[in-house]
Order: structure tokens, then sequence, then C-alpha cells
């Protein structure tokens, strides 16, 4: 289990590496975040949406889309180094191959998110008082339910011609739920609702995680058939 | 891979099922336009039921096999399975046109608008994506044993991913109309309603099948080996 | 059969939807048809 592990990390500290030396799929991420915020502020008509109930919807948007810039991001990381049949000469089993893309994306896109949150606040005046512990449990549940099935699809499309557009059109069926679940459980989060009537949406998102994970789990090998 | 000749009857026979079931179709016509009941609130439009939901029952039914193929054949890797998902990816995605067409023509009418979103609706939508996906990704791939797993991949977790698209349904108040038909208690549809419906379900289900086997009979011009590219540029027409 | 008064406008809907149905069915067929009858040629 410890060699699972380690191997895992291996793989994801590698991905990360090469990451922290472009930063540029971090930095473009991050302006399309405030990109996003700034624009749906200008963009509402003041007198008929207040921001709060834009809020978790506007929140989501821009944690979605920036999770896909992540993992599209993966897409340049394997081209340039044909780092996968590299890999695959490694004794790393595929589970743990798969693990390590998946921290890998997931440290990608939750720096995004960690960087967005704050700025949200800021932005859109968000009161977060004792909501803040929900909200980023919300975040982290949502997230690691589609990156997990980003991170396969990631893997299937980087060979395809147009895997930019292939992606997202794959991806945006499996997004649906989550986000839809965590935009339902941040806006009664932020309006304070009790947490009976919360913790349904965090049961949903638990159990989506829990069920996509171990699928990604299982069916990602199936790629890296020779 | 099916045998030329074993493939031609298959399709052959397919072709026998949708004509019949084309002719039928035009019997249901008669019968919801004719012989059917108009529907005391919402009126005429409200017919459209009766072509509406049979494609959505085809659309998810053919989904579910896609689905199922798709497993099996990551398990057994048998090539028929991945001809077979592709086939009822196909004729799914048709259906699923006919449904999110069909939709919009009731719904505005009825509701006054073209489109909500509500839960059901947006599973149609999805449901649209996912096929549309599958297919997307079966055209960019060029190796017949890697574009058969990759899909067979999407296929499964699309199968997956539905019973949560489900659910979702559930959790949301919605402008749908209330499940009447498939409650456990007895369906509230008066039965000359009723008997359309399940007519037309029958009807649309002979379809599927007929269209299923003719594509799986014809193959879809993905490879072809020693054909032409005349025959290549048509396969991927539907 | 008839009802109550409905208005002319809402059977275009009904029809449009019919007829759409059958369009793309049919349509569907005739291509897997061709398809067929090119196969058969060969």
């Amino acid at each position: 289990m410890g060699e699972f592990l380690g191997a895992a990390l291996a793989v994801a500290a590698k991905d990360l590496r090469v990451e922290r030396r472009s930063k540029t799929a971090l930095v473009s991420a991050l302006a399309f975040a405030v990109l996003t915020l700034v624009i749906f502020n200008f963009a509402r008509d003041a007198a008929s949406l207040s921001r709060s109930a834009m809020a978790p919807s506007v929140l989501w948007i821009t944690f979605a889309f920036s999770g896909v810039i992540a993992l599209n991001r993966s897409f340049a990381l394997e081209r340039e180094n044909a780092a996968l049949d590299g890999l695959l000469m490694a004794p790393v089993s595929r589970a743990a191959l798969f693990l390590g893309k998946y921290l890998a994306n997931l440290a990608f896109v939750f720096t995004v998110e960690a960087v967005a949150l704050p700025l949200f606040v800021v932005f859109f005046g968000v009161d977060l008082r004792g909501a803040v512990g929900g909200i980023i449990l919300v975040a982290v549940l949502a997230t690691a339910g589609f990156v997990a099935v980003g991170t396969v699809f990631a893997s299937m499309t980087v060979r395809t011609r147009f895997a930019e557009l292939m992606l997202p059109l794959l991806l945006l069926p499996f997004m649906l739920p989550p986000v839809t679940w965590a935009v339902q459980a941040t806006a009664r989060l932020l309006s304070d609702r009790p947490a009976s009537e919360i913790a349904g949406w965090i049961r949903l998102l638990g159990l989506y995680d829990l069920v996509f994970i171990t699928a990604c789990l299982l069916v990602f090998p199936s790629l890296m058939d020779e | 891979m099916p045998d030329t000749v074993a493939a031609r009857r298959i399709a052959s026979r397919g072709l026998v099922l949708i004509a019949l079931g084309l002719v039928a179709l035009a019997g249901i016509y008669l019968l919801a336009l004719g012989f059917t009941p108009v529907e005391r609130f919402q009126g005429l439009p409200q017919k459209i039921f009766y072509v509406h939901v049979p494609a959505a029952w085809c659309a998810l039914l053919a989904f579910s096999l896609t689905g199922i193929a798709s497993g099996l054949y990551l398990w057994l890797r048998d090539p028929r399975l991945d001809r077979f998902a592709e086939s009822t990816a196909s004729v799914g995605l048709m259906f699923s046109i006919i449904m999110l067409t069909t939709g919009p023509l009731w719904g505005k009418p009825v509701w006054g608008t073209w489109w909500e979103w509500d839960a059901r609706l947006t599973f149609t939508l999805i449901l649209f994506f996912l096929f549309l996906g599958y297919r997307a990704l079966r055209t960019a791939l060029v190796d017949p044993e890697e574009r058969a797993r990759f899909s067979a991949v999407v296929g499964i977790l699309g199968l997956v991913l539905v019973p949560f698209v489900h659910l979702t349904v559930y959790l949301f108040r919605t402008v749908h109309p209330q499940p009447i038909v498939l409650k456990p208690s007895e369906p509230s549809l008066p039965w000359d309603m009723l008997r359309t419906l399940l007519a037309s379900l029958a009807v649309f289900t002979v379809l599927l099948i007929g269209f299923v086997m003719t594509r799986y009979g014809l193959g879809n011009g993905e490879d072809r080996g020693n054909r032409d590219n005349r025959e290549k540029g048509d396969g991927n027409g539907r | 059969m008839g009802v109550d008064v409905l208005p002319v406008s809402n059977a275009g809907y009904l029809i449009a939807a019919y007829v759409v149905t059958a369009v793309i069915l049919v349509g569907y067929a005739v291509v897997l048809w061709r398809r067929y009858k090119r196969a058969n040629r060969e």
C-alpha cells in the first residue's frame, strides 16, 4: 500500500514540477477566474438581480470553467514529454498512475479555487460568516468528483485532434450533477439555512465522489492497454 | 466481426422491421389524432405526448444498451459488442433528437416557454450530449481497437451517471408533468389515452430494434478495410 | 371527441411535432436503406 501511494505521489510530483516551472497554465486559469468574476458583476442588472442571488452560480461557473482549463493543461504536458510512455516503462501500476495524475490535477484546480474564493468574497460582498467551512467542503467534494472523470477523459482525448474541444464536450454531462448540487448547497450555506437542509446535498456529493472515483480507478487501466 | 452474409441478413431483417414499424407509426398517428380524446387542460398539443414519451423511452433504452455493451466490451473485448454499442448509440442519438425537438414543441403551447431548465429536460439534454460526445470521440479516433476501448469507457461511465441524473430529477420541483404512468399505484391516465401511449411505445420499440439491427448489420463505415471511400463518406451520415 | 374550443394555432405545434418525428424516422430509414442497397451491389 505504501509503495502504491509512493508511486502515485511520485507521478503527481512529476506533473506538478513541470507545472511549477512553466506557471503559464496556472496564471491563465487564475486570470480566467478573475475575468469571470468581474464580468458577472458588470453583466447583471443591478435592479433585478441581487448579488447574493447570483453568487452561488457565479462561484461555481468560475470553479467549473477553471477546472476544465486546468485539465486541459495536462495535454501540453503529455505531448511535450511523451511522458506517458516513459511512465509505463517504469514499474508503476496503472492505478497508481491514475491516482498520481488525479492528485496533480486536483492540486492544480484547488489552487485556482483557493485564489478565486477570496476574490469572490470581495467582489460579491458575500458575508461568509460561519459558512466558510461548509463552502470549502462542498467545493472539495464537487471538484473531486468531476476532476476524477476529467482525468480519465483527458487521458483519452489527448491523442485526438480537437482535444481542447473534445474534453469539455465529454465532461459536460458529468459536471452537471455535482455542480448543480454544489450550487444548491452553496446557496443554502450563504443564506444561513439549517444544517439539515444542506446535509442531503453533501451526502449526494460524497456518494458521487465515491462512485466515480472508484469507477475511474477501475476503468483507467483499460486506457493504457498496449 | 459478423461475417458479411450473416450481417446482411441481420440488416435486411432490420429493414423489414423498420418498414413495418413505420407503417404502424402511421397507424399510431391515426389513433392519436382521430381516436383519442383531447386532453382538457392542455388541448391538442398534449397529443405530442404520444410521440415524445416513446422517443424518450427509446433514447433511454438505447443508452442503457450502449452502456451495458460498453461494460461488457471492456470485460470481454469482443468487437461485436463494440459494434453493437455503436449501433445503439447512433440510434439513441436519433431518438434523443426527436425527444429534444418534440419536447419544446409541447412545452411552448402548454407552459408558455420553449425550454425550462427543470431537471427532466436537463436530463434529456445530458443524454443528448452523452450520445454526441460518444460519437464525436469515435470519429476522432482512428485505431479500431483504441476507439472501441475509449468509447466503451465513455459508455460505461455514462451509464453510471444516469442514476445520479435521475436523483437530481426527484430532488427538484419541476414543471415537467409528474410521472403519471409509471407510478407504483394505478396509472391515472384514462384508458383511451393509456392504450394509445402503450401502442405507440410498442411501435417505437419495434422501430428501435429494427434500426439497431440494420445499423449493426450494415456496420458504420468507421473502418471498412477494402471498401472504398464512397462508403465511408456516407457511413458517418447518421 | 371534441371538447372545448381550442386556439387553432396550437394545432400547429402538434402538427410540427408529428411531422418532425416522422421526417427524422423516415429519413434515417431511407439513409440506412440506401446504404444497404449500396452494400449489396458490391
